[in-house]
């Protein structure tokens, strides 16, 4: 089997998802969202064993260029919407998941992302990297389930004013955003930070040098901290929390995207 | 001074200054950071002098950035005590004997008679929290009892720990940078280096890189050996993410190079028209080699490691890497120049020879060896336990803050006439619908019981 077949393979499957996921959003039946969410499951699969086939076909953890950490972080997105769906029922949220998941898939499939597996630079070698990668996009894949929820709050709250009723509340909605914070911020310090200071140190000598993405992870830190903090002791809720739930993916998105093209700096790999 | 503390107790200070120090980064991460002056003009025109005034070019260690960060510290310091004190008495003394009507304003409560008397409705209760992993405190007075069922405690902690692991962390950062030594041995192979302020000395025995079989770089080795008192220590071979430590001092593979200054070069000569016609010839840069058997001389005037010719049509390097090796060689018949010309390793057909003469010599750079360096960042650090220990508090403050739930359940039994009433009530420090569901249940099943 061909890891890029199976990746083809993968992303059919999010894309039927989806479509039975807008299906059951249009016509609001029930079994609809079930299909869609069994699709999602499968493809979660075929995306690991792709994953696993990767990883042996290269020899290294399957995240070290553009396109293979592209892959990575959908597989951690679909898998952070599985096991926020399974916990909090939030069916609705699902069409609108599985188009980020749908983008980063595109993105990895674009003709600009160099797909060979090529032998790790000396940097790269470390078991550092399986813990600081994955760790930490899968922290950020909860900020973008906690993304999408906080949109969702943004618009059902806004309908609540003008007493059009949907299906999910903004109330729940806002809670679910707050979950999602609670896994990935804790995901997010430990991989982001704490093993990314920890394999600099041992990489480059010093555990923080400033480099763009050290300050945009932080910079992403403390917009969550701001989160954390203006909602728990500032009881802040639902639309301005939402708000700063938003900036903080954005801020996430930048430190894993922009920074490798607007930022140059000895993150540039990936 | 009163008015200081409550100045730096307040949490709309703490968001201000997390704010301020997140747009600050913001701008810092877009000027690029300790570069020359001059690249500042060039990239900034007439603003460079004021950023360089205003210490944005090397924003994260100016000294106003460090007193943002100091505030912020004072900050988190003063929030964290005055608000530590009370939470400690509460959780480790709490006060045993409440009112009803406390227990009454709580989100979750139960107020109930149970048809038993106060022991056995005490055992029951006290049999339901304790399979529910409660640790239970009792008091009496008057015909009431008391008790108060806690459980996770810690989870109560879970935001200060985080706070003292960042501080811990800041403190790291400030050791680290007031007392790091961090600098670059240049080490070619054999030679012993000292850093002034260890005891002991450092030899490059070898240095070597290795490629994969694409030709790209899998890894640089040193093997660096420790003297101390002219004695040899230890050996270690270090790579990228693989540094020696010794006495407080970590070594790490942190650059590599050639000393072009000594090249010597291997050149092939053949002819065009006669295909068996193969001389190999090695020399240094400057040396003369005659050709055997053809009267002439061949002599290598330069060597340039990454071959390019400037805006200004000069010959020059644009780096010290072996990008694009070239040799300008010249043949000489006796006195008369007759060849000159640049040869390439990369690109054999581009060779540009200049002749004088009728010649059907064809040159080809086969090879060059220089001497190469082996750069070794020497750092001592001793904030870097500091940071350590802070992270260590960090996740596990975290992991409180989160996954720890503190739960607390308060109950009044109190005996009339042979039943018991009940006041019940719960406060729930994370997720409150967990607590409810909970405290439901230990309720249902006292009312159950008889």
């Amino acid at each position: 089997m061909n890891e890029q077949l199976l990746f083809l393979a993968t992303f059919i499957l999010y894309i039927i998802s989806a479509f039975y996921y807008f299906a059951f959003l249009f016509s609001k039946r029930e079994n609809l969202a079930r299909i869609g969410f069994s699709f999602a499951s499968a493809g979660l699969l075929i995306h690991t064993i792709a994953l696993v086939l990767r990883t042996f076909e290269s020899g290294h953890a399957p995240f070290t260029n553009m396109y293979e950490s592209l892959s990575f972080l959908a597989w951690s997105s679909i898998l952070a919407y599985i096991i926020i769906e399974l916990k909090y029922k939030i069916r609705r949220a699902g069409p609108y998941f599985l188009l980020i998941v749908i983008a980063l898939m595109a993105l990895a499939s674009s003709p600009l992302m160099p797909k060979e597996a090529t032998p790790l630079i000396p940097a790269l070698q470390s078991y550092w990297l399986w813990l600081h990668v994955s760790v930490t996009l899968f922290g950020e894949a909860f900020f973008a389930v906690a993304f999408i929820t906080s949109i969702m709050h943004l618009v059902a709250d806004s309908k609540k004013r003008i007493r059009i009723k949907s299906g999910l509340s903004p109330e729940k909605l806002d809670s679910v955003s707050y979950r999602c914070i609670a896994i990935g911020f804790p995901l997010f310090t430990l991989g982001g930070l704490v093993f990314g200071m920890i394999w600099a140190y041992y990489a480059w000598g010093r555990y923080w040098g400033w480099d763009p993405k050290e300050t945009w992870s932080l910079i992403t830190w403390f917009v969550f901290a701001l989160y954390l903090h203006t909602r728990i002791i500032m009881g802040w809720k639902g639309r301005r929390s939402a708000y700063v739930a938003i900036i903080g993916f954005l801020a996430a998105l930048f430190t894993y995207f922009g920074v490798n093209y607007v930022l140059a700096g000895l993150h540039s790999y990936a | 001074m009163k008015s200081l503390l409550s100045f730096f107790n307040s949490v709309k200070l703490a968001i201000f200054l997390l704010v301020i120090i997140t747009l600050v980064s913001i701008l810092g991460s877009f000027i690029p950071q300790h570069r020359n002056l001059d690249e500042y003009v060039a990239r900034y025109g007439q603003f460079a002098h004021l950023l360089n005034q205003l210490q944005l070019t090397k924003l994260y260690q100016s000294s106003w950035f460090i007193a943002l960060l100091c505030l912020f510290s004072l900050n988190i310091i003063v929030c964290t005590i005055t608000r530590l004190a009370p939470k400690l008495r509460k959780a480790f003394h709490p006060k045993l004997e409440m009112e009803a009507k406390e227990i009454i304003a709580l989100k979750i409560k139960e107020k109930f008679k149970k048809n038993i008397g106060l022991d056995a409705a005490k055992k029951e209760l006290k049999k339901e929290l304790r399979s529910r992993h409660y640790r239970l405190k009792e008091a009496e007075r008057e015909n009431k009892t008391f008790i108060l069922a806690r459980k996770k405690i810690m989870g109560r902690f879970g935001a200060d720990v985080v706070h003292i692991g960042i501080l811990i962390i800041l403190a790291g950062g400030i050791i680290s940078g007031a007392g790091g030594i961090r600098k670059n041995l240049i080490f070619s192979e054999g030679k012993v280096l000292g850093i002034r302020e260890a005891e002991f000395k450092l030899r490059l025995d070898k240095f070597e890189t290795e490629y994969y079989p694409n030709g790209s770089v899998r890894d640089w080795k040193s093997t660096l050996t420790v003297i101390e008192n002219e004695k040899p220590i230890l050996s270690k071979v270090i790579e990228v993410n693989h540094p020696l430590s010794y006495k407080g001092f970590v070594f790490y593979q942190s650059n590599y190079g050639w000393n072009w200054t000594n090249t010597s070069v291997g050149i092939r000569v053949r002819k065009r028209k006669d295909p068996s016609f193969l001389r190999k010839i090695e020399m240094k840069v400057g040396q003369r080699v005659s050709l055997e058997g053809e009267n002439i001389h061949i002599s290598v005037m330069h060597f340039i490691p990454d071959f390019i010719i400037n805006d200004r049509n000069e010959v020059t390097s644009r780096s010290l890497q072996p990008n694009n090796p070239a040799a300008f060689i010249e043949g000489w018949e006796g006195d008369e120049k007759i060849i000159s010309g640049w040869i390439f390793s990369k690109f054999p057909d581009f060779a540009r020879i200049h002749s004088e003469k009728e010649s059907d010599l064809v040159f080809e750079l086969k090879n060059f060896k220089a001497d190469q360096f082996s750069v070794i960042q020497a750092a001592k650090d001793p904030g870097v336990s500091f940071v350590w220990a802070g992270c260590a508090f960090l996740m596990i403050g975290l992991a409180l803050a989160f996954y720890w739930p503190s739960r607390e359940i308060k109950v009044i039994l109190e005996e009339s006439q042979g039943k018991t009433e009940v006041i019940a009530g719960g406060i729930a420090y994370k997720s409150r619908e967990g607590l409810q569901s909970e405290f439901e249940k230990i309720m249902t099943s006292l009312r159950r019981s008889r």
